[in-house]
């Protein structure tokens, strides 16, 4: 295996996440607190945020739905969903989220529709990205068990 | 009533809903050489502090269900805990003036900086090795 060209390859994938605006420096930050006694950490992290960030997706698009819509529990939603994705980076979609919460606060409800779908794609987005980013680097680290959870 | 904890690793609560930043802020100070609790709301928070466990830090989100950050720091002060430092956190910078008026020592935006976290606890530990 040319692990070389695999580190390139990490290295550039890395660097175009943060230059697209898809990660911050908050993503570094979990990057740090990685080491022998947890080598998994960061990928672990990312993998519980999608689980639960999916769910609160599915919240939000059903309370979304419902009427008269409540824009009190949206932005709660919102807000969770806004910071759990701070914790680990998500620029663009912690960005999204801000859009949501000024749509929620002017009750605007097709902005927050519209916003709606932008967060499901930016989420998706990510999930890609980070998922080939952690093959990528599962096939040069240790020979660790693959987290297989967020799938 | 609180006991000085010298010289042992600083003894730390988390107290936080959301389950990334939980398991964020609890490696950090697993980092940090700290004796670690989570709980997911204030009730259980103050619960602890019922049963008679001390904390040289105590870490609070402000929304979480059952009992908030700033209504769990009121009883917690108001149960005579005033040596333990109690650090309100939170993604609405207006949570600030709601930690600070319940009695927390100080507000930390989220996300929680290491380097932050860091810091506090140097303090801790300098009070608690200054005690006696």
């Amino acid at each position: 295996m040319d692990y070389t060209n695999l580190r390139r390859q990490i290295i550039s994938m890395k660097k175009s996440l943060f230059d697209q605006g898809y990660l911050d420096e908050q993503f570094n930050q979990l990057e740090e607190l990685q080491d022998d006694s947890s080598p998994n950490f960061v990928e672990e992290v990312v993998a519980l945020f999608f689980k639960d960030s999916s769910r609160l997706l599915t919240n939000i698009e059903q309370a979304l739905e419902k009427y008269p819509q409540d824009f009190y529990r949206l932005d709660s939603l919102v807000h969770q969903f806004k910071g759990s994705g701070s914790s680990i980076g998500a620029l663009r979609m912690k960005n999204e989220c801000s859009m949501f919460k000024a749509h929620c606060n002017d009750r605007n409800l097709e902005g927050c529709r519209r916003s709606l779908q932008k967060m499901k794609r930016e989420h998706a987005t990510l999930k890609q990205k980070l998922e080939t980013y952690f093959h990528l680097l599962r096939q040069v680290g240790p020979p660790e068990r693959a987290v297989n959870s967020w799938k | 009533m609180a006991s000085r904890n010298q010289g042992s690793a600083p003894r730390a609560l988390v107290v936080e809903d959301i389950k990334v930043d939980c398991v964020i802020l609890m490696r950090m100070l697993h980092k940090l050489n700290c004796k670690a609790t989570a709980v997911e709301n204030g009730k259980k928070a103050v619960d602890l502090f019922v049963e008679g466990k001390s904390f040289d830090i105590v870490l609070l989100d402000k929304d979480m269900p059952i009992m908030s950050g700033p209504e769990a720091v009121a009883k917690i002060r108001a149960m005579g805990a005033t040596e333990v430092k109690i650090v309100g956190v939170s993604a609405d910078f207006g949570a600030q003036e709601a930690f600070m008026q319940a009695g927390a020592d100080v507000f930390v935006p989220k996300p929680v900086k290491f380097e932050t976290l860091k810091a506090m606890l140097e303090v801790v530990i300098s009070k608690n090795n200054m005690s006696g």
